[in-house]
């Protein structure tokens, strides 16, 4: 007997973590439905349905016209029917289009029947930059975070994407579901076993005792490698994955700002009532005023010439300089004024 | 000759997951034969022996992950050469790749 008391884990592609996960639900669940463009033959546009529709058919796994606001809209509808539906929409610029079903009657349906009826509905969807420019290319996760009875997830790693995947199956109402088209060709370890990972709930990535950065997202990756640059300056930085964005997991965040002091967030949104911005002020309402950067894209829109697209982007030596000047601040006890705490 | 076989550069990829090996140790490929299937996130990438040679010992087997650069096999020109201890000062066999 190994002493290894770590659950075994098999490697597989982050792709193959969402179609596991959709996979075994169905087989579970059969109410469970998926709508999108691709969805069915062409196993998804990044292939993350591979399989389901050999196995589960055209009634389950269905083909949808490029008609966002229907999609979301027959997704909703359907959920307060009583079926489960993914609903998946390609680029999360085009939610925008779904945002009425979605806001107006998806995520106010529980309330607006006083519990009679729910909508129990997952909206699958892939942000972020890689080269097709500016209507293909938004994070606009940060929109969906102050919409009452909507639940917002965002994995960095397959084994979230598998996890949290599970978690928004077993949800009373609808959750979106945010991936990244750069985590696409990344593989790694998840567990053989079914595993959940509950929504809510942010994951210490790297621990360090200087300064906490936040992230969520591809930018988890960003994050770890300017924590693992700043060490050569001698600064060590905590990451927190975020992997929830709606609720927050402000326990897990203020617990490590506490610690070090001094938070950074990190997004590859706009800054501008961003992600980083509702997490710096709820840390602050809970623990008090400490020095904080805020870090995402420049205000401009994202471009597909790369050039353009990578100086828009928030960089790793972006958030090494940002973290160092945070420390110098921090060691003047600049923004240090102590605030008044609302419990 | 002993020679190399490594991952080929796929453009935006880190690693790659050996899907297929068309051949045991000891195959004799000739130039243009397919050697190894690849997978990538999104592509199957078909690797081809572009000289003739001998499959020795495989490093990455069918299931495995490795990444770009790295060696999946040993070939050589000769059935019997004797393999080195190490397959890393060993130059790459030239190949050519396609992805489909």
């Amino acid at each position: 007997m190994s002493s290894d008391t770590s659950p075994p884990v098999e490697k597989i592609f982050f792709r193959e973590a969402i179609a596991r996960a959709a996979r075994e639900e169905m087989r579970k669940t059969p109410e469970i439905i998926i709508l999108g463009q691709d969805v069915g033959y062409f196993g998804g546009s990044y292939r993350e349905f591979d399989g389901l529709f050999e196995e589960f058919g055209a009634t389950r796994v269905r083909d949808t016209p490029v008609a966002e606001a229907s999609m979301v809209g027959f997704g909703v509808g359907a959920a307060a029917a009583g079926l489960r539906p993914l609903v998946c929409i390609t680029y999360m610029d085009f939610l925008m289009l779904g945002f009425d079903p979605l806001i107006n009657y998806g995520a106010k349906l529980r309330f607006k029947t006083g519990g009679q009826l729910t909508a129990p509905v997952i909206v699958k969807t892939t942000a972020g930059a890689k080269g097709q420019g500016v209507a293909h290319s938004q994070c606009i996760e940060a929109w969906l975070m102050g919409v009452p009875g909507l639940k917002v997830v965002a994995p960095a790693t397959p084994a979230d994407a598998y996890g949290l995947l599970k978690a928004a199956f077993r949800e009373t109402g609808p959750v979106v579901y945010v991936d990244h088209k750069r985590l696409f060709p990344i593989a790694g370890p998840v567990p053989l076993a079914e595993t959940i990972v509950p929504i809510g709930k942010a994951a210490v990535r790297r621990a360090g005792t200087d300064l906490t950065i936040t992230s969520h997202s591809f930018m988890v990756r960003t994050a770890l490698e300017a924590a693992k640059m700043l060490e050569g300056e001698g600064i060590d930085a905590e990451v927190i994955d975020l992997r929830s964005l709606a609720p927050l997991d402000m326990a897990t965040i203020s617990e490590s700002v506490r610690k070090t002091g001094a938070i950074l967030t990190l997004e590859e949104g706009q800054v501008t009532a961003g992600v980083g911005a509702e997490v710096v002020s709820r840390v602050m309402e809970t623990i008090g005023a400490v020095p904080f950067s805020r870090i995402g894209a420049l205000p401009a829109p994202v471009s597909s010439n790369p050039i353009l697209e990578a100086a828009c982007l928030p960089s790793t030596g972006r958030v090494v300089q940002a973290a160092m000047a945070l420390q110098r601040k921090k060691a003047r006890g600049v923004n240090h004024v102590v605030a008044e705490t609302i419990e | 000759m002993i020679y190399k076989i490594s991952v080929p550069p796929v453009a935006e990829v880190e690693e790659i997951r050996v899907l297929e090996w068309q051949g045991a140790v000891g195959h004799r490929f000739n130039a243009g034969d397919l050697v190894v299937e690849l997978e990538t996130h999104k592509a199957i990438v078909e690797v081809r022996a572009a000289q003739p040679g001998y499959l020795r010992q495989i490093l990455s087997a069918a299931g495995e992950w490795q990444e770009i650069g790295l060696p999946l096999a040993i070939l050589s020109d000769e059935v019997d050469e004797s393999l080195p201890d190490s397959s890393e000062t060993l130059s790459d066999l030239a190949v050519e790749f396609s992805i489909t």
